[in-house]
């Protein structure tokens, strides 16, 4: 393999691990957020013993993001030197705002939100917990700015092969960046409330009947239920959207052979990058073209229009499955955890088993749906100014072999220590009733 | 964006800045490094768990200057941060290992399973540490002598590793001084004590190798009149390490008084050794080869970033102070509640 593969597949595991945790942190601040005022405003202890246990996954979470997040912007200069030549003066500002104005907040102020309730006045810890989620959320805008850009990018002029910024307004708001940012905080919602439910359905169905848990679960399930449908939404303007500016990509999402009018909804398929066709198709007729254009006699464009400038087919094509099949399987789940809460408000085993299953499902849905977008903009790293091979630097590929290989082990073992404890946290918690929740006012 | 800057201006305020953040992450991330490096020094799993307090609301924030540093380059030497980093791309990625053990560890022993648990995550701790100070010593050695591959070079940034991750056991020690008490704060004062004699030793040899390695730092030393107007450098840090050696040789005090004093000393000698280092290369941000003016971005893009970093940074240090103050005096066990 060579150094642009190599460095493909590292920058790929890298960004695929730190992904994981501000996926989780971002939602996750927000929801202790609510722990947190709901217990300020009605002292019941259920919402403290939530806050409690969700505030040691969010510790964890974050720690893992944060040097996760280091290893990603050393990356930049190790492996892609011609990126930060070529478009560093449009990525340079933006990286620099994201540190500058959500990377110190959330890293300060974290210390508080995590160690500082016995030191701080309530309202000042109430403010850092305010200032962490506000400080996550700040960094994943700066971060979906700058990779927006790179998938639509405007408000720039080459000069020399070198691209200078014209218009930063047009350049943070670049078209597909109120979709993507949109797409990405509702995932990041997803992922916690299934995180949550099911985290809290392994718990119940293990006996531990403690409020705190029955507060986490049903906090989980009205998430679910609420952003699901939302996400579904999203996701259908986000689709269009790249439709619009990046037909490439959809036509490698929906296995689109030729340009055509009545293209089908292919439910699974085949693709055959070297016939250029799907074999074994399975598809609702003329699916695709009411979905993308409203029209079932719609045309889009098909692969044969990019011959040579579209990313590879079959990973984005499964890659898209994957994210819209986790999708509805949430929707479901969400609207009927919602429907028995509403009606019963006892959750069948069934469902609480379902529920365990789905625990990490937000990961799998963000991840595929991450390697839709991206694999879905190759052969571009900046689409239309530079491309992924311009951009990689002159390191040799044994030596990045190397460093792959230890990021591999790394992230492997670091994964399973991660959901270990997760286990281990959710275990101990049971036989340890929390001693303060109900005296301390906090 | 007009420039509100003279464009020739803003390379010389990012490099300012650069540094500023360098020399804030080595003071700050060096002795929680430091205490890392320190923590297998004691088998006493309570003294650890304080050691462990001493650095955990600070670790996080510390890291970020080297994140802004690491960023500045980026943002503001484009070239250079490219043929820097390609340049140490195995001790950069040793480096991350080491800080991603390091950083994780912190969680993974406050939530272990058990004894035996913990002390497995307290080695990678320990590890982690050592090797990210090894692994930014070694490439400041490289650094220095401008990635020149010698074999002689090779070996200045071997005793660079070594020199900078003793400088930090050295300070780590100095905040456990501060941050601890008892047994513990005893234990503290031997390493520090132990330490100085070390980092004197580092500081004269690296002062002795590089004007050698180089006849522009030789004559930007030596030659009148820099070599008077120099002269204050040297003799201030052999001063403070006279003066340190005096204090730890008393400590501790009566009413632990002083108790903050060796940290802002060592504070002090990584500004003085800072300060020599930033004169000998200035203008070059790539050793004789690359200057801060040939490498920096288009103007109009830096000071897009110079006024948000003017606004900011300010800010920033506000709740720098304000965490200090919250996390003051001495380690308590970090607890969630």
């Amino acid at each position: 393999m060579d150094t642009l593969l190599l460095s493909r597949i590292q920058f790929a595991a890298n960004i695929s691990f730190h992904i994981l945790f501000p996926t989780i942190t971002i939602a996750l601040a927000w929801v202790l957020l609510v722990f947190k005022l709901r217990f300020n405003a009605t002292r019941e202890a259920r919402w403290m013993d939530a806050y409690r246990f969700w505030v040691k996954v969010f510790a964890l979470s974050f720690a893992l993001g944060v040097v996760s997040g280091i290893t990603m912007s050393f990356q930049f200069g190790t492996n892609w030197p011609g990126f930060m030549e070529r478009v560093g003066n449009i990525a340079g500002p933006l990286l620099a705002y994201e540190v500058l104005t959500a990377f110190f907040l959330e890293a300060t102020f974290v210390a508080i939100m995590l160690f500082g309730m016995s030191r701080v006045p309530n309202w000042l810890h109430t403010l850092a917990t305010v200032l962490v989620a506000v400080g996550t959320t700040m960094s994943a805008f700066w971060i979906l700015v700058l990779n927006s850009w790179m998938h639509t990018p405007q408000g720039f002029e080459l000069r020399d092969g070198v691209a200078h910024a014209t218009d930063w307004w047009a350049i943070i708001f670049t078209p597909s960046m109120p979709y993507r940012l949109a797409h990405m905080l509702i995932a990041s919602g997803l992922t916690v409330a299934f995180l949550m439910a099911g985290l809290s359905a392994w718990r119940w169905l293990g006996g531990d009947r403690s409020a705190g848990v029955a507060t986490a679960l049903r906090t989980g399930i009205i998430m679910a239920a609420v952003l699901g449908p939302t996400q579904l939404v999203v996701g259908d303007l986000h689709g269009l959207n790249t439709l619009e500016h990046q037909p490439a990509k959809i036509a490698a999402m929906e296995g689109i052979w030729e340009t055509r009018s009545h293209v089908p909804l292919l439910l699974f398929a085949i693709p055959d990058e070297a016939a250029r066709m799907n074999r074994f198709e399975i598809g609702i007729p003329s699916g695709a073209s009411l979905v993308l254009t409203h029209d079932p006699a719609g045309v889009l464009r098909g692969l044969n229009d990019f011959v040579g400038e579209h990313p590879p087919v079959a990973p984005v094509f499964f890659a898209f499955r994957v994210m819209v099949g986790i999708g509805v399987l949430m929707i479901g789940l969400g609207l009927t955890g919602a429907w028995l809460l509403w009606r019963r408000r006892e959750l069948p085993r069934l469902y609480l088993r379902a529920l365990v299953a789905m625990t990490f499902a937000g990961w799998v849905a963000t991840l595929a749906g991450w390697y839709v977008t991206e694999i879905g903009r190759q052969p571009w790293l900046v689409h239309g100014v530079l491309t992924t091979a311009e951009a990689v630097g002159p390191v040799p590929a044994g030596q990045v072999g190397l460093t792959l290989t230890m990021y591999l082990l790394l992230y492997a073992g670091l994964l399973t220590a991660y959901v270990v404890t997760l286990y281990r946290l959710a275990r101990k918690a049971e036989t340890v009733p929390s001693p303060r929740a109900v005296a301390q006012p906090a | 964006m007009t420039p509100f800057l003279p464009p020739d201006l803003l390379p010389l305020v990012f490099a300012t800045l650069m540094a500023f953040s360098v020399l804030l992450y080595v003071v700050l991330d060096g002795f929680d490094l430091g205490v890392g490096m320190l923590l297998r020094a004691t088998a006493d799993s309570t003294e650890r768990d304080r050691m462990v307090a001493a650095i955990g609301p600070f670790w996080d924030a510390n890291e970020t200057w080297l994140v802004l540093g690491i960023g500045l380059l980026l943002v503001a030497f484009p070239a250079a941060h490219g043929v820097i980093l390609t340049a140490l791309y195995l001790p950069v990625a040793i480096m991350l290992l080491g800080l991603t053990l390091r950083g994780v560890a912190f969680e993974f022993r406050a939530k272990a399973a058990g004894a035996e648990d913990k002390r497995r995550w307290d080695r990678l701790f320990f590890a982690g540490s050592l090797t990210a100070a090894l692994a930014q010593g070694w490439m400041l050695g490289r650094y220095v002598l401008g990635f020149d591959p010698s074999l002689a070079a090779l070996g200045f940034a071997l005793l660079a590793a070594l020199g900078l991750a003793v400088a930090y056991g050295f300070i780590g020690a100095c905040w456990l001084i501060w941050r601890t008490e008892g047994a513990l704060q005893r234990r503290a004062i031997g390493w520090a004590r132990a330490g100085l004699w070390a980092v004197a030793a580092g500081i004269v040899v690296v002062s002795i190798a590089t004007p050698l390695s180089s006849e522009r730092i030789l004559g930007r030393w030596f030659e009148f009149p820099n070599v008077v107007l120099l002269a204050p450098l040297p003799l201030a840090t052999a001063a403070l390490i006279l003066g340190l050696r005096a204090l730890l040789r008393q400590m501790p005090l009566p009413n632990d008084a002083l108790h903050s004093l060796p940290f802002w000393g060592a504070t002090a000698l990584f500004c003085l050794s800072f300060a020599g280092l930033a004169w000998s290369f200035y203008p070059y941000v790539v050793p004789e080869r690359m200057t801060i003016y040939d490498a920096a971005a288009a103007p109009e893009s830096l000071s897009l970033i110079l006024i948000g970093a003017l606004f900011v940074l300010p800010v920033i240090l506000a709740y720098t102070v304000l965490a200090w103050l919250v996390f003051g005096g001495k380690a308590r066990d970090l607890r969630y509640d």
